[in-house]
């Protein structure tokens, strides 16, 4: 798996660089998409990051979603006590371990809830299906307040844009 | 009767284990890799020597589970590596895998997106090793 690790400050500059997009139509080769901007990523940050490039590179329609996404979006796994934030910008993405300030939507949930949320299926509209056995578990851990997800509400087509990126379906 | 741990019983045992599962079974539909288990050594705990857990598993049946060389375990489509304490903790349920790996104390090899859709399957592949007793050599 191509992986490159940054350091804060070469994640700053690293904006400075053309989006994948711009980079695609001028001909440059990707190696990159995701990025670490700790030296040492944590095992969760190498997954989440490991996935979605996987998820991205074999999926056009989620590298559209992936090249149009800006957001920091930040997951908690409350039960390991670990997180990370996602950093999507047009065609990019670094991930940092811990949360990072300035987050567009913060999830907390158990880790087994995290791996479920990769699981959604996509239905009609590119919306998440949640009337399947894994989508209703989803929802019914959002009721019941074990799935908690900060930004939610002005930010539902971002919600579902990452949730698009993350699902392996 | 125990079984002694990653012993060539204890691997025909977890075999019987997956195919009597309806749960596996209709989890891991359309899965079609082999999964290797690396048992890494721990003398301390009388665990001397790395061994390899080589899982023909397809389509929701455990075609065959051999116990090898830790390196024949790493030629599979995935492999999963931990030491023997860890792998203990996971199957006496100490330990769930999925927040294992997510910790990086399982270390998985292979690809992700797979894996992760067959997460039920996982667990439940887990629980199998729970259903029948296993001597474990550093509580003997």
């Amino acid at each position: 798996m191509a992986r490159r690790k940054l350091t804060a400050e070469a994640a700053k500059n690293e904006s400075l660089l053309p989006s994948g997009e711009r980079a695609r139509e001028r001909g440059v080769e990707e190696r990159h998409l995701v990025a670490y901007a700790s030296k040492e990523p944590s095992a969760f940050a190498e997954m989440l990051g490991g996935l979605i490039e996987a998820n991205v590179r074999a999926h056009p329609d989620k590298r559209k979603d992936f090249d149009a996404l800006i957001a920091r979006v930040g997951i908690w796994v409350t039960d390991i006590d670990e997180g990370v934030t996602l950093v999507f910008d047009a065609g990019r993405l670094t991930v940092y371990n811990g949360l990072e300030p300035r987050r567009t939507i913060t999830i907390r949930a158990e880790a087994e809830t995290v791996m479920s949320l990769s699981n959604l299926k996509i239905g009609i509209l590119g919306l998440p299906v949640y009337y399947d056995e894994v989508g209703r578990g989803v929802a019914s851990k959002l009721v019941l307040g074990r799935l908690k997800i900060d930004g939610l509400l002005p930010n539902i087509a971002t919600l579902n844009r990452v949730t698009r990126i993350f699902s392996v379906h | 009767m125990a079984i002694k741990a990653f012993s060539a019983e204890w691997a025909d045992q977890l075999k019987d284990e997956v195919n009597k599962s309806s749960v596996y079974k209709a989890a891991a539909k359309g899965w079609k890799w082999t999964v290797g288990l690396v048992v890494e050594a721990e003398p301390d705990k009388h665990f001397p020597e790395a061994r390899g857990l080589v899982m023909d598993l397809f389509d929701g049946e455990a075609r065959d589970i051999k116990v090898g060389a830790a390196a024949d375990a790493q030629k599979c489509d995935f492999v999963i590596t931990a030491p023997y304490s860890r792998w203990k903790q996971v199957a006496k349920l100490e330990l769930d895998a999925t927040k294992g790996m997510l910790q990086g104390k399982l270390k998985l090899k292979g690809d992700l997106p797979t894996i992760v859709r067959y997460t039920k399957a996982s667990q439940e592949l887990t629980m199998c090793t729970t259903r029948f007793q296993t001597e474990w050599p550093d509580e003997s």
